[in-house]
């Protein structure tokens, strides 16, 4: 099995292109992430996470149409790649598994 | 939605716009655009353009910035190593001049950085060091501002007991007067004495207030005891080697009665304090006089505070005027001064933080030797201006060498070479200039260090095992490497091929211009500094020459005579009976700094009530003091032993007589503290202070028990006469060596400071001269090259040898002549300004400027000539035949 490198914040960035695919993009991202994991980052962080994703081929981005709220610039959209999916089930897997083998921890970990 | 009225910071979008990846930048940008409108909604714009800025600055990174052209690619790099160095050896002579200006500049840089750094470092050691304070006291007498830091007994109590923000304060007491200083030490239980100096008196609270690490003994409780004494590792290990002195005795000036306790042991103060005793001898149970101890108006004690963490110091400077109501002045109302009111009303305190003490002391009167800031300035001035010349220097020659590589630029753009590569390969090689000019400045500054010591008083090393050194060198000489290779670049690389392939290239112009701007600065800088040099040693052999009023020649001091007793006076009668010794006097005051000082109020008889006190020194000697001097008396007569009356009679100077007002002193009386004496005579004002400070007023009265006896010897064979000293004293004093100090020799210690200050601006002079003419001789080679063929068809058409010689060097003594024109009146400025420091002083003549203007020009004129003369004798068929 080929290791997978993906750092915490690159997988809960990765987490986050999952949910809102095909619509993630730079501002949306770190909204959710203030949000949902309650992690307020710069919009750098995200960016450069963003780009790591994609040079690791996890996501891959197109641009949408014009915009009038960025100043009729385009925003670069992301979804995720099938090796994307991939590497996020096999971090899970691993954690559950190791979760699973924890002394007296009840097994039923559900990761939502 | 986005709002019209708000924009985001201009520069930071042009920034944004600068810096990013194009295929970057829709992204990045518009994501900011998107946040700053939102922003822009929910709060002020103000603040959503603050977090713009930040989002731009924070998008900054290696990912998100454009690829610049001179990337450095290894394979470059190391061409461009390549071109360097063969243009290293290729001008061997340029070359060398350039590295090793640089190299000297360097050295010097680096040690006088090391002597800032070691400045700088003065009492940083402490952990509490931001709420401790040393109390100062202000007089404010219309505008004239003195500045002192001694303070009467009770006021450390007062301090803690009144002040809740006083956390707690201490008191040292370093005045001769009260037996610190130096004094003669044994063991109890041997008899040989040894001087030693560094003695206070100390409380307890110093301890903790100053964190004087106690090595042995308890720290709480070191000094509480009466008749304790802490001294430090160094003497502990003298005196008790191998065992723990805690608990054994000291004995002081071979009094066996009152012996010393050792209370603890100290580690010895580091060089870096303001303050380096090694003998703290208790307060505790100590007065030196009955009541002293609560006694408001004498001020002696240096006064230390630690604060509460959240006092305010501001506030309780001014809280402290209370002192001055509760305790200074009905003391001194109830000592009868009338003027006290009047007098405490231009009275404040300060409280100077205690790492202020060694650079920020320059007015204030503590007897300590420390720095100054300004001297810190000056010198990194002079540091940053020797760097600057040997900058200089390097773009000069660079420019000035710029027609040999015209071509080189030339047919490098032709094939394709973008200017960025070039700006890229001539920073390389000043880079490579200044890595080489590092190494070789380094090892020069550590071969110099030893005499640089020597000269600056100092004990600085250069700091090998500190991890910092060596990057820190490192990125000074890459960033060294780039100025001094900028403009040089940047105006190499601006060739156009098609004009210098042509063999058009002109050499005059802009950078002609620039180079002569840069020769003037450098000869500016030279020549204050050679003016520096010469009002300095002025002003020195003035004092050291001046008449002071007594005669410092021939007079011999032995000191530590006071462990003799009554003795004293018998060593005396010995010693006038030695063939060499012409008159001998017993003293402790003597007219050079370092010796027994005291401050005393003088009024006229009678007048103590009605008038504020006249301040002086009250000496005490005996009858044969002014003779053997060499003072001399104005009016009235010397002390004479044959006048039992004048145990009671005072001489006083004319700087007194006029203070008081006495117009005809001699019979009047005067008071001091108490006692009303008679004035016998006047005697001529004569220097017993640093010539820095105006002479005080002066009364001399006669003493029976001094610690010092000066001999005034009239002999050619000084050896023998000190031979025979020696064998006096040893008869008198066989358990105590024999201690002497020349008067002249003290005398000159006095201003080691202005000789110091001589020698290290005459080093630096020399230093900036030298790598000023570096330059000069280089650039007047180039000049001889390049006009060579203009010169040899001069000749040839008739032109003589000075003819030429005066073409070649004209041009560069009239640079040199612009450069005297703006330095005299600035070196005159400066030099003012320095002399305003000394009450008695030279006026600044115009022999000091012609001087100053010669050697300029004649160093220049030597300098070119060599080329010149060679460029005029050279024959012509030489440089004519080439082609």
């Amino acid at each position: 099995m080929e290791r997978i490198y993906l750092g915490e914040f690159e997988e809960l960035v990765l987490l986050v292109v999952a949910v809102q695919q095909g619509e993630a993009y730079g501002v949306g991202v770190m909204e959710a992430l203030e949000d949902e994991a309650n992690r307020s980052v710069n919009i750098s962080a995200v960016h450069a996470a963003l780009r790591r994703l994609e040079s690791k081929g996890f996501v891959k981005s197109e641009w949408s149409e014009a915009t009038a709220e960025r100043g009729g610039r385009r925003k670069r959209l992301f979804s995720i790649t099938q090796e994307g999916s991939m590497a996020l089930t096999q971090v899970r897997d691993v954690r559950v598994n190791l979760w699973r083998q924890i002394p007296g921890f009840s097994p039923n970990i559900s990761f939502g | 939605m986005s709002s019209p009225d708000h924009h985001p910071p201009r520069w930071a979008d042009r920034f944004l716009e600068w810096y990013c990846k194009p295929e970057l930048l829709e992204e990045i940008q518009g994501d900011a655009y998107e946040l700053f409108y939102k922003r822009v909604e929910r709060s002020d714009p103000k603040k959503a353009g603050r977090r713009f800025i930040w989002d731009v600055l924070r998008s900054f990174r290696l990912s998100t910035i454009k690829h610049l052209n001179f990337k450095l690619s290894p394979d470059m790099l190391k061409s461009n190593f390549k071109i360097a160095w063969r243009h290293l050896f290729k001008q061997k002579l340029f070359s060398a001049i350039k590295i090793g200006g640089f190299a000297l500049g360097i050295a010097a840089c680096l040690l006088i950085a090391l002597f800032i750094r070691d400045e700088l470092r003065y009492d940083q050691r402490y952990q509490e060091k931001d709420r401790i304070y040393r109390l100062l006291g202000v007089m404010n007498d219309e505008g004239d501002i003195m500045k002192g830091v001694h303070f009467p007994a009770p006021m450390a109590k007062a301090l803690i007991e009144d002040y809740p923000e006083v956390e707690t304060a201490g008191r040292f007491l370093s005045s001769e007067l009260f037996g610190a200083g130096s004094r003669e030490v044994r063991r109890a239980a041997e008899q040989q004495n040894t001087f030693e100096s560094g003695f206070i008196f100390a409380d307890q609270e110093l301890l903790d207030i100053l964190e004087i690490p106690i090595v042995q003994g308890d720290p709480k409780k070191a000094l509480a005891q009466p008749n304790t004494v802490v001294i430090s590792q160094s003497k502990a290990e003298k005196y008790f080697p191998n065992e723990n002195p805690v608990g054994k005795e000291l004995v002081l000036d071979n009094n066996g009665e009152e012996p010393l306790t050792v209370g603890g042991v100290m580690a010895d103060f580091p060089k870096t304090s303001h303050i380096h005793p090694d003998f703290l001898m208790t307060m505790a149970g100590r007065e030196f006089w009955p009541g002293e101890q609560n006694f408001w108006r004498a001020n002696n004690y240096h006064t230390y505070v630690r604060l509460q963490p959240d006092a305010n110091p501001e506030q309780l400077e001014e809280n402290l005027m209370g002192i001055l109501e509760k305790y200074v002045l009905p003391a001194q109302v109830a000592a009868g001064n009338v003027d006290a009111e009047k007098t405490l009303k231009k009275a404040s305190f300060e409280l100077q933080p205690i790492e202020d003490i060694h650079l920020y002391s320059e007015n204030i009167h503590d007897r300590l030797t420390h720095g100054d800031i300004r001297f810190v300035w000056m010198f990194g001035g002079i540091a940053g201006f020797i760097l600057l010349i040997a900058c200089i220097n390097f773009i000069n020659l660079s420019t000035a060498k710029s027609a040999n590589r015209a071509k080189e630029v030339g047919l490098r753009k032709v094939v394709g070479s973008y200017r960025s590569h070039l700006i890229n390969q001539f920073l390389t090689e000043s880079v490579l200039f200044s890595l080489l000019s590092f190494v070789i400045g380094l090892t020069l500054a550590w071969v110099l260090l030893p005499y640089f010591n020597q000269l600056a008083g100092k004990q600085l090393v250069i700091p090998t095992n500190e991890w910092w050194l060596l990057p820190l060198l490192l990125v000074a000489a890459v960033l060294i490497g780039l100025l001094a290779g900028l403009y040089p670049s940047l105006y190499l690389s601006g060739f156009q091929p098609i004009q210098v392939l042509k063999g058009k290239f002109s050499r005059s112009g802009k950078s002609s211009k620039m180079r002569n701007v840069l020769v003037v600065f450098q000869f500016t800088t030279s020549i204050i500094l050679i003016i520096g040099t010469f009002v300095i040693y002025q002003q020195m052999n003035f004092i050291l020459n001046k008449k002071l009023g007594f005669d410092k020649e021939q007079v011999v001091t032995l000191q530590g005579a006071g462990t003799l007793g009554d003795r004293t006076k018998a060593l005396k009668e010995e010693l006038l009976k030695l063939p060499s010794v012409e008159n001998a006097t017993l003293s402790d005051y003597l007219p050079v700094v370092g010796t027994k000082r005291n401050g005393n109020g003088f009024w006229k008889e009678g007048k103590t009530k009605e008038e504020s006190p006249v301040y002086g020194q009250m000496w005490r000697v005996d009858h044969d003091y002014i003779e053997t001097m060499g003072m001399k008396m104005v009016a009235g007569r010397d002390f004479s032993v044959a006048m039992p009356t004048d145990s009671q009679a005072v001489i006083i100077n004319q700087t007194l007589a006029r203070e008081l007002g006495l117009e005809d002193p001699v019979g009047k009386r005067i008071t001091n503290s108490g006692f009303v004496s008679e004035v016998i005579g006047v005697v001529e004002d004569f220097h017993f202070e640093n010539m820095k400070n105006e002479i005080e007023g002066l009364c001399i009265a006669i003493t029976d028990q001094p610690a010092a006896i000066s001999v005034k010897l009239n002999t050619s064979d000084m050896g023998a006469a000190i031979d025979n000293l020696t064998a006096t004293w040893d008869r008198f004093a066989p358990n105590q060596t024999i201690r002497y100090e020349f008067l002249d020799d003290s005398f000159a210690l006095m201003y080691s400071d202005v000789k110091r200050m001589g020698q290290i601006f005459t080093s630096f002079a020399i230093l900036a001269i030298i790598v000023a003419c570096l330059g000069l001789f280089a650039l007047s080679a180039f000049m001889a090259e390049q006009r060579s063929k203009e010169m040899s068809i001069r000749k040839v058409l008739g032109a003589s040898v000075p003819n030429i010689f005066r073409m070649l060097t004209q041009g560069f003594l009239t640079l040199v002549l612009i450069a005297l024109v703006i330095a005299v009146p600035l070196g005159w400025y400066l030099m003012k300004k320095w002399l305003q420091d000394y009450e008695y002083r030279i006026e600044i003549g115009w022999e000091v400027f012609a001087f100053a203007g010669t050697i300029a020009l004649l160093i220049a004129v030597l300098t070119i000539s060599y080329q010149a003369i060679r460029a005029a004798t050279d024959n012509p068929i030489k440089a004519l035949g080439q082609e």
